[in-house]
């Protein structure tokens, strides 16, 4: 799994030439590779955007309005749960519990948290990415 | 060897008690108490249980919910109510069968698995008579092609994952894996790649719906209207036992018959696919005669039996035998018979010529998952010559045993051709560190498996004084492989034919009469060879071929499935091969007797009734006569320049095979195998294009960068090898 994240870290996401590549390294199939990448929703099998948005909508954010936050970036960004803008800049998804019940809503930019978001909150957030700043590549 | 003591246990099985072994798995200690406990994804051969399709699900005292009967093992006291005594287990059962059919379509009828589907068997034992489903199912493309021999059917899967931990776990292929997550798990290979591998088919039979489906038997037969008649597979040395499917009179299918000491229920592709080469468009179906100038004509048996008689006698006694080594003993006998009785003949052709030593070490092939520790000497690869060997030895090694390569791809690195020199340093104690190292363990080891995989003439010697050299005792193994389905057969029954050993083909002076037994032997070309200084030669054969134009008479040839005998496998064990289905013509032996009329050798025109059981066992060992002593080993010839090829013969080859087209994706690609730093020497890596050849001349074919592979050796499958040399140069196109 470390060599997986290895390869995305270099391209972006996981190509198939990528899974060609660990599977070879690690002597495994990319059958194989293929299998594990698909499992986590965290490789990504197609092409994401600079910026990956990530919104909990399980039960504890979904009490505290997950849904609308949701829906708010879905709004902003033009773009439905799953999709990538087309500039290439955002990638959306509605996410499993990201561990942050306690402050939910929680919201995952580039997997930096940002908690208790509420819908609200997000023009300001995504005014905040396009801008540039803040954008938390170190992740 | 003396058993481990075992403890006993009682366990109590919806009021039945049953004293099994402690750590008995609950399925089986169930059926021990006479209780069928309903399974879907148990399987023993898998490995360990899953329990990921909950179908067994029983109420254990002392535990407060239901647990998956396949995960726990017999505990003494342990009280266990199955559905049939446990209403709440009756109840969780049914839920689960509602759960696993929510999506399952119900098109049985419509489905090849309807009538032989446990799905459909235990939902009519056990499960609801309906359903609460009233959403659209959901649904897939189907079926797809996972390869050109398997149909896959999603939307039928129940996602109990016995296929792809036979992938895994079993064959250790990694190629068919299920991907994503929960309900959106699929069955799937990468990028739509064809399942490619030697035991592909296998899933088709653990698959326990319709969803894995062998492509060839797609809306082929129904399982009212079949037979299945129990033989033995002519294809390899292994002789795995089978089922043939047959519906009126046609093989449709085959189906692994599990011989626990042989092949453990497993099946490679070859032996399941290949029966379509009964059909091949350019069988020979009557006996054919050359008339001078005219070519061949067709001709009835009388005609072809007084012919064959005439060119038999007029020989003189100079007759020579070349066998294919895929006879049965029966055959091979009638031939030997005809030719050391009949005509005073005494030259043959051996495929195989093992030394009857081996059979001082000989053990079930199933001794060799309970080895400590594996050997495993020879540039043949196991998988391509003998694959069951290849699945023993890599369930020994997830047993814990220690498998040590020799080779050229080996753990333990060494020239091709070395197989006779390591084995006399192994067996003096000498060599590389790491041989020495290797030979102490193996002498330490009690139980030890030696397979052997090359060509030397004298391997079978050479095998059975390593054997002894290292005190292999019970429990140990050695495991020649041959290179012939039966060719331990056919060369037993030319030497029980008469005295005097094989023949050797280098010769210059004229020979009366040849006798081509079989397709392997018209297709090769020493035996072609010979053919041009006889004055008569006599071909039986399958298909047409090159030997059709340099043969006097050629009589119609038929397949394993066709005529019934005995053959010896690579452990020595005398099997049974069953017609299962009639030739368009007599049978070889028929053939053979009635010559055997015309030139005064009794010959009887079918097999003796069987001797062997549907589940053979293998003879005792022999007694080892004085261990033969060491021939020195010929030094391999590694000096020349550029890269030594090492060609071997891949497992996906062959007259049957080369004629049915949907095993055409199984055979080798035109690759050649690199060693690592050879091919960064040349800037080569996987996939490109590179010209082998030497002085000037080549050929493309596409590079295969391997790291096990030794350095200067290259490796190609012999179909692509034709007129390469012993070495090549090989440079980046």
């Amino acid at each position: 799994m470390p060599a997986l994240h290895l390869a995305q870290d270099r391209y972006g996401w996981l190509p198939p030439e990528a899974l060609r590549e660990v599977a070879e390294a690690l002597d495994l199939t990319p059958a194989y590779c293929y299998a594990v990448a698909s499992f986590y929703d965290m490789y990504h099998l197609e092409p994401v955007g600079r910026y990956e948005i990530a919104v909990c909508t399980n039960v504890s954010c979904a009490l505290a309005g997950a849904q609308d936050v949701l829906a708010a970036f879905e709004r902003e960004l033009g773009v439905q749960a799953g999709g990538t803008t087309e500039d290439g800049e955002f990638s959306l998804s509605s996410f499993e519990c990201l561990g942050g019940c306690g402050w939910a809503t929680v919201v995952a930019v580039n997997w930096r948290y940002r908690e208790h978001v509420t819908a609200g909150d997000v023009p300001g957030i995504v005014a905040e990415l396009r801008g540039g700043e803040g954008a938390g590549d170190d992740a | 060897m003396s058993a481990p003591a075992v403890e006993l246990v009682t366990v109590n099985v919806d009021g039945r008690e049953v004293q099994v072994p402690k750590g008995t798995g609950m399925i089986e200690t169930a059926l021990a108490a006479g209780v069928e406990i309903p399974v879907f994804c148990y399987e023993p051969r898998l490995g360990p249980p899953v329990g990921a399709c909950r179908m067994c699900l029983c109420e254990v005292e002392g535990m407060p919910k239901l647990q998956a009967a396949c995960t726990l093992t017999a505990q003494d006291g342990m009280e266990l109510r199955s559905a049939q005594t446990s209403a709440k287990a009756a109840e969780g059962q049914n839920a689960v069968l509602e759960f696993i059919l929510l999506n399952h379509p119900l098109d049985c009828p419509d489905c090849d698995k309807g009538g032989e589907c446990p799905l459909q068997d235990l939902t009519f034992r056990w499960g609801p008579s309906n359903t609460r489903m009233h959403f659209p199912k959901r649904t897939f493309e189907k079926p797809i092609p996972i390869s050109p021999t398997i149909s896959l059917d999603r939307e039928r899967c129940i996602l109990c994952y016995r296929c792809t931990r036979f992938s895994e776990g079993v064959s250790e292929d990694l190629q068919l894996v299920a991907a994503h997550r929960g309900a959106q798990s699929i069955i799937t290979t990468f990028e739509e790649e064809p399942y490619r591998a030697h035991f592909s088919g296998n899933v088709t039979e653990l698959c326990p719906v319709g969803a894995l489906l062998p492509s060839t038997y797609r809306f082929r037969a129904r399982p009212w209207e079949i037979d299945n008649t129990p033989t033995v597979c002519g294809l390899c040395p292994v002789g795995c036992n089978t089922w043939a499917t047959t519906r009126e009179g046609k093989v449709q299918r085959i189906l692994s018959r599990n011989h626990p000491e042989v092949d453990d229920g497993w099946l490679c592709d070859k032996g399941r696919f290949t029966f379509d080469h009964l059909r091949a468009e350019d069988r020979l179906r009557e006996p054919l005669v050359r008339v001078r100038r005219r070519g061949f004509e067709a001709v009835g048996y009388d005609d072809a039996v007084r012919e064959v008689a005439r060119g038999l006698r007029e020989a003189g006694g100079s007759v020579a035998i070349a066998f294919s080594g895929g006879e049965t003993v029966e055959q091979a006998s009638a031939l030997a018979r005809l030719v050391r009785q009949g005509l005073g003949g005494d030259a043959a052709i051996l495929p195989d010529d093992l030394d009857p030593a081996v059979d001082a070490f000989r053990a079930p092939l199933s001794a060799i998952r309970d080895a400590e520790i594996c050997l495993v000497l020879g540039d043949e690869p196991v998988m391509e010559r003998a694959p069951i060997v290849d699945l023993w030895l890599r369930a020994a090694r997830r047993a814990g045993a220690e498998v040590v390569t020799v080779g050229p791809a080996g753990s333990v690195s060494t020239p091709p051709g070395s197989a006779a020199a390591t084995s006399a340093e192994l067996a003096g104690g000498g060599g590389s560190d790491e041989l020495r190292d290797a030979g102490r363990r193996l002498r330490e080891a009690s139980r030890v498996a030696i397979v052997w995989s090359g060509d030397d003439h004298d391997s079978g010697r050479r095998a059975a004084t390593l054997a002894a050299s290292l005190g292999l005792g019970d429990g140990s193994g050695l495991y020649v492989l041959p290179r012939s389905p039966n060719g331990r057969g056919v060369a037993q029954a030319w030497y029980e034919a008469g005295e005097g050993r094989g023949f050797d083909p280098s010769g210059e002076e004229e020979l009366g009469a040849l006798i081509v037994s079989g397709d392997e032997a018209a297709y090769d070309p020493r035996v072609a060879q010979l053919a041009e200084r006889a004055r008569f030669v006599f071909a039986t054969s399958m298909f047409t071929g090159d030997h059709t134009l340099w043969a006097h008479v050629v009589a119609p040839g038929t397949s394993y499935l066709e005529r019934d005998g005995t053959v010896v496998n690579l452990e020595g064990r005398a099997q049974r091969q069953r017609r299962v289905v009639d030739p368009p013509h007599l049978d070889e032996l028929e053939l053979l007797a009635r010559v055997g009329t015309e030139l005064g050798v009794p010959i009887a025109p079918w097999a003796a009734e069987a001797t062997v059981d549907d589940h053979a066992e293998l003879a005792p060992r022999a007694q080892l006569e004085a261990p033969p002593e060491f021939a020195p080993a010929a030094s391999t010839n590694g000096a020349g320049p550029g890269l030594e090829l090492v060609v071997y013969r891949p497992l996906f080859s062959g007259p049957g095979v080369e004629r049915v087209e949907s095993l055409a994706f199984q055979r080798p690609a035109p690759e050649i195998e690199l060693a690592h730093a050879d091919a960064q020497a040349r800037g080569i890596a996987t996939g490109d294009t590179v010209t082998v050849g030497l002085n000037g001349s080549g050929r493309a074919l596409r590079a295969a960068v391997r790291r096990k592979l030794r350095p200067g050796v290259a490796r190609i499958a012999a179909e692509h090898a034709d007129g390469l040399g012993s070495h090549v140069e090989v440079t980046k196109a």
